[in-house]
């Protein structure tokens, strides 16, 4: 019997909500999540604007100095072993289960698994290393590393909810939380596990995001209204952002039989490499056209079934015009044309948040039945002619929906979900 | 344009000195008798900062606050401190007071009692030295 994983639950910490309704709302009416920012106390830098996560704040690395909206709790006992974003992350995660109807106590016997994804955290990272070589080694936090690299999260919320299922992190750059619900399905599928929670987060620091201006990667346009207009002839680079998004994933007969509200069936995922470079996309979007050719395969339908994707595209010159290459070989080539826009015009670029965030935001499309508009777009990329980007959100029924997620090394990852039958 | 908001790292605690960053986060009593412990050696002092360190540093909120907690209440059984925590109070503690304590010094500290007396006497023998 083929077992089929569905989304039973959400949580949003982003920028442009921290709420199902809210992040609804600013999906519907294109309402962006941007706001001018000064980085590193420097009026000189030319990155004027980021995605906020608004009510939060994290003005030093001593958790003690940090503030969050009052609807949420964060346990002393857990706080001291969180970064930044793993504060995101439990806020993300407290919604979901909630949103799923799944109290803590159901987590632990080993039938649910947890997949995170985020690059760790910058911010704490150079501070106990700053800590450690200014008292030459003699000094250190106890909880320096586990809040601060790579795999904070799992190790956290895994300790935290006492998971005993599959645990693990995935490093892939800005396709992390995509390959995170990808395995996390397979998990589903192969009858491993019978529920994934699956959370992307990232840091909204200096030290998050300030990094990529060194790739010339980053916009410098300094109006919050434009300066993430993937597609746009005049974009030139992406807005940073930082935030969580949490999904449980279930088996479709399970959550059925315990009347788990269904969002969305995830009938198909798939990756490919593009062979190329380290940082650049490949030119013509060859790994991500595979991983939607694989993701098509892999939910046994046709690029004229898909109604809708949700395009990666961050508002870079050269990754815009990869995707929209590589959606021109997957669709317009085969009389296909669905709806195509990239929801980071609204939020920025989420890095390693981004697979989950817009995963979710696909799920909304599909439970709600509107396509998200491409924000922004004014002066359409001439490489995107005969790509079909609607400029407002349009109700109609997306049908089949598409998320793709490219990261560094030219990791790609794509996901297919529908309205549950 | 809405104003320009700082970046949430941007670190306003850097001009405190390394003292008045340690202080920060106790209470303000616990900061004043802090200062009247160094000036004077006031045993009453001391105990209300070591209760203040040991509140700031518990892993979960005491059912009762600490200094109402008897003598003989165990940290890690009664109070739920684990080794993370226990680390965490040594090496402030250490810093504060500027003394070292050595893993096999702290073990020997189980109760209330066990680490008032311990940081007492390691702080005289500062002070005789």
């Amino acid at each position: 019997m083929s077992r089929l994983p569905v989304i039973t639950g959400l949580g949003f910490i982003t920028s442009i909500g921290h709420d199902r309704p809210t992040v609804l709302r600013s999906l519907r009416e294109l309402r962006h999540g941007f706001e001018p920012v000064e980085f590193l106390g420097n009026p000189n830098l030319p990155v004027k604007v980021a995605g906020t996560v608004k009510g939060f704040a994290f003005p030093t690395p001593n958790w003690r100095d940090w503030s969050w909206p009052a609807q949420f709790s964060v346990d002393r006992e857990l706080i001291r072993g969180l970064a930044p974003h793993g504060v995101y992350a439990l806020c993300a995660l407290q919604q979901a289960l909630a949103d799923a109807g799944l109290e803590a106590a159901a987590l632990t016997d080993g039938t649910t698994g947890l997949f995170c994804a985020s690059a760790g955290s910058p911010f704490l990272l150079g501070h106990f290393l700053n800590q450690m070589h200014a008292t030459r080694g003699e000094r250190g936090n106890p909880m320096g590393i586990v809040s601060s690299i790579a795999g904070t999260l799992n190790f956290n919320l895994a300790a935290h909810y006492k998971i005993s299922g599959a645990v693990c992190g995935f490093v892939s750059a800005c396709a992390s939380s995509s390959h995170a619900l990808g395995y996390a399905m397979d998990e589903i599928r192969l009858g491993r596990q019978q529920r994934m929670l699956v959370v992307g987060a990232e840091d909204m620091t200096d030290e998050s995001i300030m990094p990529f201006a060194s790739l010339r990667a980053l916009s410098n346009n300094p109006d919050p209204a434009t300066a993430s207009r993937p597609f746009d002839r005049r974009r030139d680079g992406f807005v940073g952002t930082g935030g969580a998004v949490a999904l449980v994933v279930e088996d479709a007969a399970l959550a059925k039989q315990r009347g788990a509200h269904l969002y969305a069936e995830l009938i198909g995922w798939g990756q490919a490499g593009d062979g190329h470079s380290v940082a650049a996309s490949h030119p013509e979007g060859a790994g991500l056209r595979e991983a939607m050719r694989r993701t098509l395969a892999d939910a046994r339908v046709n690029a004229t079934d898909i109604g809708y994707v949700n395009a990666h595209a961050t508002s870079t010159p050269a990754g815009d015009r990869s995707e929209a290459l590589a959606l021109h070989a997957v669709f317009t080539a085969n009389g296909a044309k669905p709806r195509v826009s990239s929801t980071k015009a609204l939020t920025g670029h989420g890095l390693s948040l981004a697979g989950a965030m817009e995963a979710a935001f696909c799920a909304l499309a599909v439970e709600e039945g509107f396509i998200p508009g491409a924000a922004h777009l004014e002066e359409l990329d001439p490489v995107c002619i005969g790509l079909d980007l609607p400029c407002t959100s349009l109700d109609e029924a997306p049908g089949l929906v598409l998320n793709n997620s490219s990261g560094f090394g030219g990791s790609n990852v794509c996901h297919i979900m529908r309205r549950p039958a | 344009m809405t104003p320009s908001v700082p970046v949430p790292s941007h670190n306003k605690a850097a001009a405190l000195t390394e003292q008045q960053e340690r202080l920060r986060h106790l209470p303000k009593e616990a900061g004043e008798a802090f200062h009247r412990f160094q000036a004077a050696g006031d045993p009453v002092a001391l105990n209300v900062v070591i209760f203040a360190i040991l509140a700031d540093f518990i892993p979960r909120k005491p059912a009762r606050p600490l200094a109402e907690s008897p003598g003989s209440t165990r940290l890690v059984d009664d109070l739920g401190f684990d080794s993370l925590a226990i680390t965490e109070v040594v090496f402030f503690t250490e810093d504060l007071f500027g003394i070292s304590i050595a893993n096999e010094e702290i073990i020997q500290v189980r109760t209330l009692d066990d680490l008032r007396g311990f940081i007492q006497r390691k702080v005289n023998a500062r002070a005789a030295r």
